[in-house]
Parts: C-alpha cells; structure tokens; sequence
C-alpha cells in the first residue's frame, strides 16, 4: 500500500459516504420487508454496465448505411427494425429515427429530465442530464455543437428534437465519406454514441470518444 | 408545474462539462439507486408520469445542487412514503443505524 | 416471495412499458395544421414547456395516441389522446436574431394545443 496515492478513496476500504450509506439502508429496509431481492437489484446494475449500451445504436446505424432494406424498414419502423436485431424494452418502446443528410443535422434533448433510447445507447452520460445542455440545446443548439467541436454552415438546418412525450430519438448519423467497402462492423466501430445524440459527426478514424 | 426542472431555454449554466471515459455509474450507489427506483416501479404503485413529478417537486435549490442520482433517490424515497410501502421514520431510522454500525469499529 | 424479482427485473427491462394505446380516437389535428401552444400553467405535473407556450407552429407528425401525463401522474386516469411531433422555427421561439434556418421539434398532446 506504500506507493498508493491516498488523496483517492479506495473502494476497498473508504469509508462509505453518506448518501451511500443511505441507500445502503434504504436496500436492506425494502429487502427486509420482503419487497424487493437483492439479486433482482444486482440484474438491473448488470445489465446497464455490461450489456445495454451505445455498441447496440451504432449496429443499428452501420446496418441501415450497408443495408438499404433495412434502413427502409428502420424509418418506417424504428421500434420493429430494432427489434430485428435483439433491441428494445425500457423507454425504447415507441422510436424514432432522425436522419443527418449535407443539408440537416439533428441534436436530441430532453429539457425537462433525462428521457433517453435507453435500449440502443444505454443510459444517458451526465452531461446529457446536465442543466447547461438541457438549457442551451433548445436556445443555441449551434454554440453547443461549436463546444462539442463541430461548426455547421448557416446553410444548414439544424433541427433540435425536445423528448417531451414517450417517443425516443435516434439520430442517423451521416456515414462518412471514403467509407464505401468497410464492412458492418467495422464502420459500427465508427460510430460513436455522441453521433447517435447528435453531438458528433462520425468520421473516417477511429472513435476517441464515446 | 412552472418548476426549476423546466429549464429549456434558460441562461447562465455555464459551459457543458464533459468527463472523457466516463464509467456508467460514478459510485456503487447509483446504480443501486437505478435499480431500486426501475425495480420499485414494477410494483405499479405509482406511474412513470408520478415518477417524473416526484423530482419535479424537489425545492429548487436542491435540485440545481444535487447530482443526478441524488436526485432519484429523493424522489425514491418520496414515492415509497407516497405510496405507504415505508415510513419517513423507517426510513431515517435504518439510516441512523446503517451510519452507527459504519462508524463503530 | 419479494414483489420485485430477478425474473421480473429482466422482463421490465426487456419488455418496458409502452405509453401507446390502442384506442382509435379522432385527431384534433393532422400534419401540416397551424397550430398554437396554449398558454397553460398547471401547477402539477405537465410536459409542455414554458418556452413554447404561446408559440405558433405546424404539425410535423401524428405520432398516435398516447397516456396524457399531466392527468396521469395525479392518479386522476390516463386520458389518452394524440401526440404531435409539432415544429417550431428557432426564430419563433428565440426572436428574430435566432438562426434563420434553425428549427425545433417537439412532441405535443391534443390539450396542449389549439388551432391557429
């Protein structure tokens, strides 16, 4: 333990805060009164880890830009199309599609919580949840993709979706030129979860973000 | 209701922040939070629209101070109570005890 | 046996919950219909924002019909009725300096709306 740097918490042996102590309580109150089982929390917390998560988005993505069947049937479908490839469930019940073209780019938002595709990107990273997005994304969608690093022409449409009701958006990112003859999944390696929200474009290299 | 969360539009936030690699969950208790709240809800004892109002009610300031999770886990705990499934004292008093046996050693 | 299990964990998430009903209620409006965000302010649970009360826009899109949120999460019924996926130019709803090719969609309900 010598050369650990004790300004961070070790998980193993920190004391719990508490908040965490509170819903430590919290668990065992529910528990103890029959309510819930803990191994039905432990699913839960699994399967928004490990399972559900962004990689599922961009599959759908890299299918509908390989796939012009599929992609017909997507935009006519989402929820039925994406189910085709094992996804749905909590709040991806009823979908919808946004498409980037030259001409149109699409931002996502929820201003009033944090409503989200869970099945197809996971949850939400915090700044999507954050009050400066969930204010500024209505107001000035472009100064907020500007921070995000992408400047888009006045020519541009750019459309921002409000996720007021149960409908759940996707964006279609654009699929990048000099692309042509990648196969599915490695153009699905490409397409980050920003590019799903509509805070990122996708591009030729890798992904260095989410 | 005209509250805080309705926030579309609003000045003086500040710039987004964003955390490069960031884990799902920041600390085990949030995804306990996560899961007891989605677990709860199965009950049908209360709806998602409730759920929703639930946060809406937190007092303002708050709701700017606190995290996300700490968000969900106030509401949680108010839709529990809400719903008669525990009581606040139940709640405070496990607490009371879970931070006793925490801190003794 | 505790209310909440793994087996209905799984199928919560897997299944979810759609707030689609099946019910074939007649549309308020159809795509393509000027329209008015009413300037409401319940002081329960709503999903219309404020910056769009009193703003005028087209019905982009009938989405069908849905549970309503503001009676639903009183416990008061689900009140099913039309969501409308309706468009807002950016310059509507900011002023004139917005950008001139900016647009916002936003999804609507039935009581949320009154024709222009």
């Amino acid at each position: 333990m010598s050369n650990h740097d004790h300004n961070h918490s070790h998980r193993h042996n920190a004391p719990l805060s508490d908040i965490a102590l509170r819903v430590k309580a919290l668990e065992s109150l529910l528990t103890e009164k029959g309510l819930v089982d803990p191994a039905a929390l432990d699913a839960i917390v699994e399967t928004y880890e490990k399972k559900i998560g962004p990689r599922n988005g961009a599959k759908v993505v890299a299918k509908a830009w390989t796939d012009p069947d599929y992609k017909a049937r997507l935009l006519k479908d989402v929820t039925t199309a994406i189910a085709e490839l094992g996804y749905g469930g909590l709040q991806g019940e009823d979908m919808v599609v946004v498409e980037n073209t030259p001409s149109v780019h699409n931002l996502v938002v929820c201003t009033l919580c944090s409503c989200y595709p869970l099945p197809v990107l996971g949850l939400p990273p915090v700044w999507y949840k954050s009050a400066p997005y969930r204010a500024r994304a209505v107001r000035d969608p472009r100064g907020v993709l500007k921070e995000f690093g992408i400047a888009l022409p006045a020519e541009t449409e750019v459309r921002v979706w409000d996720s007021t009701a149960e409908l759940r958006y996707l964006v279609l990112p654009e699929r990048p030129p000099g692309s042509e003859g990648m196969s599915e999944e490695a153009l699905a390696a490409l397409v980050s979860r920003d590019a799903m929200i509509g805070t990122a474009i996708v591009m030729l290299e890798e992904k260095t973000t989410p | 209701m005209n509250g805080i969360h309705d926030m579309g539009g609003m000045d003086g936030f500040g710039p987004i922040e964003r955390e490069a690699e960031e884990p799902v969950f920041h600390e085990a208790w949030e995804g306990r939070v996560l899961a007891l709240t989605r677990g709860c809800g199965a009950w049908g004892k209360w709806n998602i629209d409730r759920s929703r109002s639930g946060i809406e009610q937190m007092p303002p300031a708050e709701y700017l101070r606190a995290s996300y999770y700490e968000k969900w886990l106030w509401r949680l705990e108010k839709l529990l109570v809400d719903a008669g499934m525990v009581t606040r004292e139940e709640i405070e008093r496990r607490y009371a005890e879970t931070k006793q046996a925490a801190e003794t050693p | 046996m505790p209310l909440l299990t793994v087996e209905l964990a799984h199928r919560l998430i897997s299944e979810g919950r759609t707030a689609k009903r099946d019910i074939a209620l007649t549309a308020k409006f159809k795509p393509g219909d000027k329209v008015v965000a009413r300037n409401m302010h319940p002081t329960g649970h709503t999903r219309i924002p404020r910056y769009v009360r009193g703003r005028h826009g087209i019905i982009d899109r009938d989405h069908g019909v849905f549970v309503f949120p503001d009676s639903n999460a009183e416990l008061a019924g689900e009140k099913p009725q039309h969501v409308y996926s309706v468009r807002f130019t950016a310059r509507e709803l900011w002023g004139p300096d917005a950008p001139a090719r900016d647009v916002l969609y936003i999804d609507l309900w039935d009581d949320y709306l009154d024709p222009a």
